[in-house]
């Protein structure tokens, strides 16, 4: 009993330190932006996401641009995670650079960072940040077209990449012309400003939600994923839209979620995070990853046409 | 025996047919269109005075396009997939044709005293107080005690981060072409341009 008292009490000796973390190339703390970090996690790289053939799959991150470390070490892990979970396109939320806009710094705030990705032929699909110039969208790796809002389709998805800097009348006859139109089973929308968030530092954009919101019920907007808050939140189906928050790619605001808003369901706001999708017919698998290859939310939802 | 059947069959299928186009007659009436019953909502009540100087603003408006146009066909083209140098050249080349053609602009040239009296007014009578209150919490999200300098001709602030133009005032302003914006700085409304946020114009005391 006493041997076995001893070795239990090893091994919780040698977690505590870290020494047996599972994936961790070095025993760090898991650090938040801006403190002292070590290596990003060697993740075992645990996926829960089904990898079905023909499926839609892509990554999210938000609020990416600073160029710093951190982010760094966040696009690695989503380089390594590529390689069990063939993702084809990155969606981003906005503020994809911080601060100046020089030739350098889309090198150093973007393309550098992510240059592993776009050498495997990643697309990334952006939108404009309340932090980012408009002519961004000339971008060539940010595949918005010279345009501030667009259209694009993938399998059976169709995705509104929209400017909530500036949701005039003329992009809003636009959004309700393609939607009216669109067959596709899954139409998700992503923004910069979240309609719905829990967030201390900006919360819910309710000028926003007055005007977007009675359109995707209208038309069937199935999930909208946006940005702006640096945490990442899943928020409590909102009159039956999902509704995501990924804005921890680049910047952390640690403990900004309010635990106590009734709209939330799942939030991670101590470390940087991604998220990864698998869409599979009438389901879109999800999976939450954070910058230390910790799995901080995952599931499943339905196509609100499929449930009954 | 056969005509019967034929004829209760007839029948049926005609009342069948009828409800069905009464039905998707219906439908379509209920399909207005979501952004007409936005916008219905949202749009202010305007006098023949106002829709007046609406005009008289727009038309200037449409005169900072014009030449905005012309200078553009100066300055490199902008591809969908430009790189970073070829977008920096093409937002520093108009900008330059701009503030050169317009080196006597100064404010108020756009913002003219009767619009900006019209906006002021428009913004303050079109919103209940705690609509107010949300549009000032976004607009003044990130206000900082340290001044900002704005200057006709040049762009808007570049530390500063751009704040999003609240959506229900946005529809509450007169419209704009695609060229020009509106944005917040503090309680100051600017017109700016679409693509290098250069200032056209600007007037104070323009938050509701």
């Amino acid at each position: 009993m006493n041997r076995i008292a001893q070795s239990v009490l090893t091994v919780f000796v040698l977690l505590m330190f870290g020494f047996l973390s599972p994936g961790y190339g070095q025993a760090v703390s898991r650090g938040t932006a801006g403190t002292k970090v070590g290596l990003a996690a060697k993740p075992s790289l645990p996926l829960s996401l089904p990898l079905k053939e023909g499926s839609v799959r892509f990554a999210i991150m938000g609020d990416t641009g600073t160029g710093s470390k951190q982010q760094q070490q966040l696009a690695d892990l989503m380089r390594q995670y590529r390689d069990a979970f063939p993702f084809e396109f990155v969606l981003m939320m906005g503020d994809n650079l911080y601060g100046s806009e020089t030739p350098a710094d889309y090198k150093k705030k973007f393309q550098d960072v992510y240059q592993r990705l776009l050498d495997d032929k990643v697309k990334f699909y952006a939108t404009l940040g309340n932090h980012d110039q408009p002519n961004e969208r000339f971008y060539e790796y940010f595949n918005m077209n010279g345009k501030e809002y667009y259209r694009f389709s993938e399998g059976n998805a169709a995705f509104y990449s929209l400017n909530s800097n500036y949701m005039d009348k003329k992009q809003l006859q636009w959004l309700e012309s393609e939607l009216a139109k669109d067959t596709a089973d899954w139409k998700i929308a992503f923004f910069h400003h979240p309609p719905y968030s829990s967030g201390g530092k900006h919360g819910s954009d309710k000028q926003l939600r007055e005007v977007v919101e009675p359109m995707f019920l209208k038309y069937g907007v199935n999930v909208v994923l946006a940005g702006h808050e640096h945490f990442y939140e899943r928020l409590k189906p909102q009159k039956g839209i999902y509704y995501f928050i990924s804005g921890a790619g680049g910047k952390l605001r640690e403990g900004d979620v309010n635990e106590r808003s009734p709209l939330t369901d799942k939030f991670y706001d101590t470390d940087m995070s991604f998220m990864l999708v698998e869409i599979v017919k009438g389901d879109m698998h999800f999976q939450v990853i954070s910058r230390t290859g910790e799995t901080v939310d995952s599931g499943v939802l339905a196509n609100q046409k499929k449930k009954p | 025996m056969k005509p019967k059947l034929s004829l209760h069959a007839a029948f049926v299928a005609a009342v069948v047919i009828i409800c069905f186009a009464t039905t998707m007659l219906s439908t379509t009436k209920a399909q207005e269109k979501v952004v007409k019953q936005i916008t219905a909502a949202e749009e202010p009540v305007v006098s023949p005075a106002d829709k007046e100087t609406i005009k008289r603003y727009q038309d200037r408006v449409k005169e900072y396009v014009s030449l905005r146009s012309s200078l553009k066909a100066k300055a490199p083209k902008l591809a969908k997939d430009s790189t970073p140098e070829q977008i920096q050249a093409a937002e520093t080349a108009l900008v330059t044709l701009l503030r050169t053609s317009r080196a006597g602009a100064k404010p108020g040239d756009i913002f003219s005293p009767d619009i900006a009296r019209y906006i002021r007014t428009t913004l303050k009578r079109e919103f209940k107080p705690e609509e107010k209150k949300e549009i000032r919490k976004v607009v003044l999200e990130n206000e900082t005690n340290i001044p900002v300098t704005l200057k006709v001709n040049y762009p808007y602030p570049d530390p500063k981060e751009f704040v999003e133009m609240p959506a229900t005032l946005l529809l509450k302003l007169p419209t704009l072409p695609k060229e020009v914006k509106y944005r917040y700085v503090k309680r100051t409304l600017l017109l700016v341009d679409a693509d290098n946020n250069m200032i056209v114009d600007y007037m104070i005391d323009a938050l509701p």
